[in-house]
C-alpha cells in the first residue's frame, strides 16, 4: 500500500500494514541543502526537493508544503520576516499596527497572483509531480481568529479579541476568513491533500470553552463552509484541546485531530474512537536531550496507547533543529516498527 | 477588606469580564476604602489568589492570565495617581524577549502582575541580546533578569538565557541577580530550564510573578 492508501485505511478503519507515521521535518530543509534560510524559503523548489529527500532518508509517511507561518502575513501585506538560521522565521513587520490599520487591510482578490505565494505554487507543483499520488502532502492553515496574532502581535490580538472595540475585531475577523477561505481552496487547487487547520483559539488553553462556543466556533464554521473537511486535520498549535474534540466533531465535522504532547492521550482516543482519527503527538522539545533509546522508548509508549482498535496516526509537532539526527531516525523507524499491523 | 470583593473580582476575572471586576474596585471606593486599600487589600491579594488558583488548576487559561495582568496592572496604576505618598517598591526585575524572539504577550502578562505587586520593572522589549540584559540589570541594580522565549531555538540558542548565565558567571554576578526564564517551550520540558543555565522558570505569566518575587526575596534576604 502507498502511504497515501494507509493514511486512508486508517481514518476509515480498514485493514493497513502499518498505521501512518508522520513527521515534520520543516526546519531541517536549509541544512539538508546546506543553503541559508532565506534563500531556502524564497525558493519553493528548493524546499520540495529537502522534503523529498529527508523523505527518501528517513522514510516516513508525509511531505509538507509549509514554508513559514508568516508567509500567511506576507500574502496579506508583510513586509519583513526574521529569518535564522538556526530555528523558525519570525514575523518582524505587523500589517496592523493601529484600529486604523484593520479597515486599510485588503484581502487580495486572488492570492494566487501575489508574488508571495510563487514559492508555494513552486513547492507544490514539485511535490505534487515526484510524490502526489502516493503521498499526503501537508499544508498548513491559519484559522480566521488565530491569524490577527500574526497580522498586530498576539500581545495586541488577545486585547482585541477580549476587550473590543467589537466592530474592529469582527471586520478583522471577517477579513481573515475570507483570507483563509481562499487559502484552502489555492492549497487544494495546487495538490495539497492534508490540511492541517491551525486554531489555537479553538483550545480551551487559549480561551474557556464558553468563548470558544460563543467567539470563536462561529467563525471556524465560516473558515471551513466551502470545500468541507474531509482533508482537514483540527490542530491547535500543539495545545491541549481534549475539551472540545466532541464540539468539533458535531460542529465542524473534522475527523481528524492532531493532539497535543500535552494532552491526556488516552482520553483522547476513546473521545475520538472509530469516528475519526488520532494523531498521537511525540513531545519532540523533550526529545533535543533524550537518547536515541529514550526517543524509542516514548515512541513504543504513544502507539501502545494509540494502536489498538485502530484509527490512529503517528505524529510529530514542531521538530527543532536542535533534534539529534539519530533521534530522528530512532523516531522514525520506531514508529514504522512497532506500528506495524499485520 | 471584605473577603467577598476579592472573591468577586477574581471571579469576574476569572470569566475575562473586564467590566464587572472594575465595578468591584469602584464599589470599593464608594464604600470608603482607600486607593492603598484597594491596591494592598484587594488588587495584590487577588493576585496572589489567582496564582493560587492557577497553580492548583491546570486548565485555567491564557486569557484568564492575561486579564488578571492586564485588569490588576490598569487599577494599580490608576490607584497610584491617587495614593497619598508614593507606595514602597520591593525589588526591581529586568525583563525582555530572547534574541531573535519578537513574541510580547508573555512578557506583559508577567509585567502586569509585577508592577500590581510593587515589583519594579525595567522592560526592554523585544529581540533583546544577552549583553543588554546584564547590563542592564547591573546599571538598574536589578535583583532578576526575566527572559521569554517562545521559540525553540530562542529558548536553547546560544545568544539567549545560556550566554546571560556565561556573562553573569564571568562577572561575578550570579549572588546578585538571579535568571529566571519562560515560555512555551519550557512548557514541554520542565528541566529544560537548568539546561539553558537559569535558575528557575514558570509555566505561565502569572506564576512567573510569584517566582520572580520569591527569587527577588532570595536575593534581598
Amino acid at each position: 500500500m502507498t502511504p497515501l492508501e494507509i493514511l486512508a485505511a486508517a481514518a476509515n478503519g480498514t485493514p493497513a500494514p502499518r498505521i501512518p507515521v508522520f513527521c515534520n521535518l520543516l526546519d531541517q530543509g536549509p541544512r539538508e541543502l546546506g543553503m541559508h534560510a532565506k534563500d531556502y524559503f524564497a525558493d519553493g523548489e528548493a524546499v520540495a526537493n529537502a522534503q523529498l529527500r529527508l523523505l527518501e532518508r528517513y522514510g516516513h509517511d508525509n511531505v509538507w508544503s509549509l514554508q513559514y507561518v508568516g508567509k500567511e502575513a506576507e500574502l496579506l501585506g508583510c513586509k519583513d520576516i526574521l529569518f535564522a538560521d538556526d530555528g523558525v522565521p519570525n514575523v518582524a513587520d505587523f500589517v496592523i499596527k493601529n484600529l486604523d490599520d484593520i479597515a486599510r487591510l485588503e484581502v487580495p482578490a486572488d492570492i494566487t497572483s501575489h508574488p508571495a505565494w510563487q514559492s508555494i505554487a513552486d513547492c507544490l507543483r514539485v511535490l505534487r509531480a515526484e510524490v502526489g499520488a502516493t503521498h499526503p502532502i501537508c499544508a498548513y492553515v491559519t484559522s480566521s481568529t488565530t491569524l490577527p496574532a500574526i497580522l498586530m502581535g498576539m500581545e495586541k490580538w488577545m486585547e482585541l479579541f477580549l476587550l473590543g472595540p467589537a466592530d474592529a475585531r469582527d471586520e478583522l475577523l471577517r477579513k481573515c476568513s475570507d483570507f483563509c477561505r481562499q487559502h484552502i481552496a489555492a492549497l487544494r487547487e495546487a495538490g495539497a491533500n492534508v490540511l492541517v487547520y491551525s486554531s489555537p483559539f479553538g483550545s480551551p488553553y487559549f480561551v474557556s470553552k464558553k468563548i470558544i462556543e460563543k467567539s470563536v466556533l462561529p467563525w471556524m464554521r465560516r473558515d471551513l463552509e466551502p470545500g468541507g473537511t474531509a482533508d482537514m486535520v483540527y490542530y491547535c498549535g500543539m495545545a491541549p484541546f481534549n475539551e472540545v474534540i466532541d464540539l468539533v466533531f458535531d460542529e465542524l465535522n473534522i475527523k481528524t485531530h492532531y493532539i497535543s504532547p500535552l494532552a491526556d492521550l488516552a482520553e483522547a482516543k476513546r473521545l475520538i474512537n472509530t469516528r475519526g482519527l488520532t494523531c498521537g503527538v511525540i513531545d519532540d522539545i523533550k526529545m533535543i536531550h533524550w537518547s536515541p533509546e529514550q526517543t524509542r522508548a516514548e515512541v513504543k509508549r504513544i502507539i501502545d496507547i494509540g494502536k489498538p482498535g485502530g484509527h490512529f496516526l503517528f505524529g510529530t509537532g514542531v521538530m527543532p533543529l536542535a533534534l539529534p539526527e539519530a533521534n530522528i531516525r530512532a523516531l522514525v523507524t520506531a514508529a514504522l516498527e512497532f506500528g506495524r499491523l499485520s | 477588606m471584605p473577603k467577598n470583593y476579592i472573591e468577586a473580582y477574581n471571579e469576574a476575572v476569572f470569566e475575562t469580564d473586564k467590566q464587572a471586576a472594575l465595578e468591584v474596585v469602584n464599589q470599593a471606593l464608594n464604600d470608603g476604602l482607600t486607593p492603598e486599600d484597594v491596591v494592598f487589600h484587594l488588587i495584590i491579594p487577588a493576585v496572589q489568589a489567582m496564582m493560587e488558583r492557577i497553580e492548583k488548576d491546570p486548565d485555567s487559561n491564557l486569557a484568564q492570565h492575561f486579564m488578571t495582568a492586564q485588569i490588576a496592572a490598569d487599577v494599580t496604576e490608576r490607584m497610584l495617581e491617587k495614593f497619598s505618598t508614593p507606595p514602597e517598591v520591593i525589588g526591581r526585575v529586568v525583563i525582555g524577549a530572547a534574541y531573535g524572539d519578537l513574541h510580547s504577550l508573555g512578557k506583559r502578562i508577567v509585567i502586569g502582575c509585577l508592577k500590581s505587586m510593587m515589583i519594579d520593572v525595567i522592560d526592554l522589549g523585544i529581540n533583546i541580546g544577552p549583553e543588554q540584559f546584564v547590563d542592564s540589570a547591573v546599571e538598574h541594580e536589578a535583583q532578576v533578569i526575566a527572559i521569554s522565549a517562545m521559540m525553540v531555538h530562542t529558548a536553547t540558542g546560544e545568544n539567549g538565557s545560556q550566554k546571560v548565565r556565561v556573562l553573569l558567571h564571568e562577572r561575578g554576578l550570579e549572588g546578585k541577580i538571579k535568571l529566571v526564564v519562560g515560555g512555551a517551550p519550557f512548557r514541554f520540558d520542565h528541566e529544560l530550564y537548568a539546561k539553558v543555565g537559569a535558575d528557575a522558570w514558570a509555566p505561565d505569566g502569572v506564576t512567573a510573578a510569584k517566582v520572580i518575587a520569591q527569587l527577588i526575596q532570595e536575593v534581598t534576604a
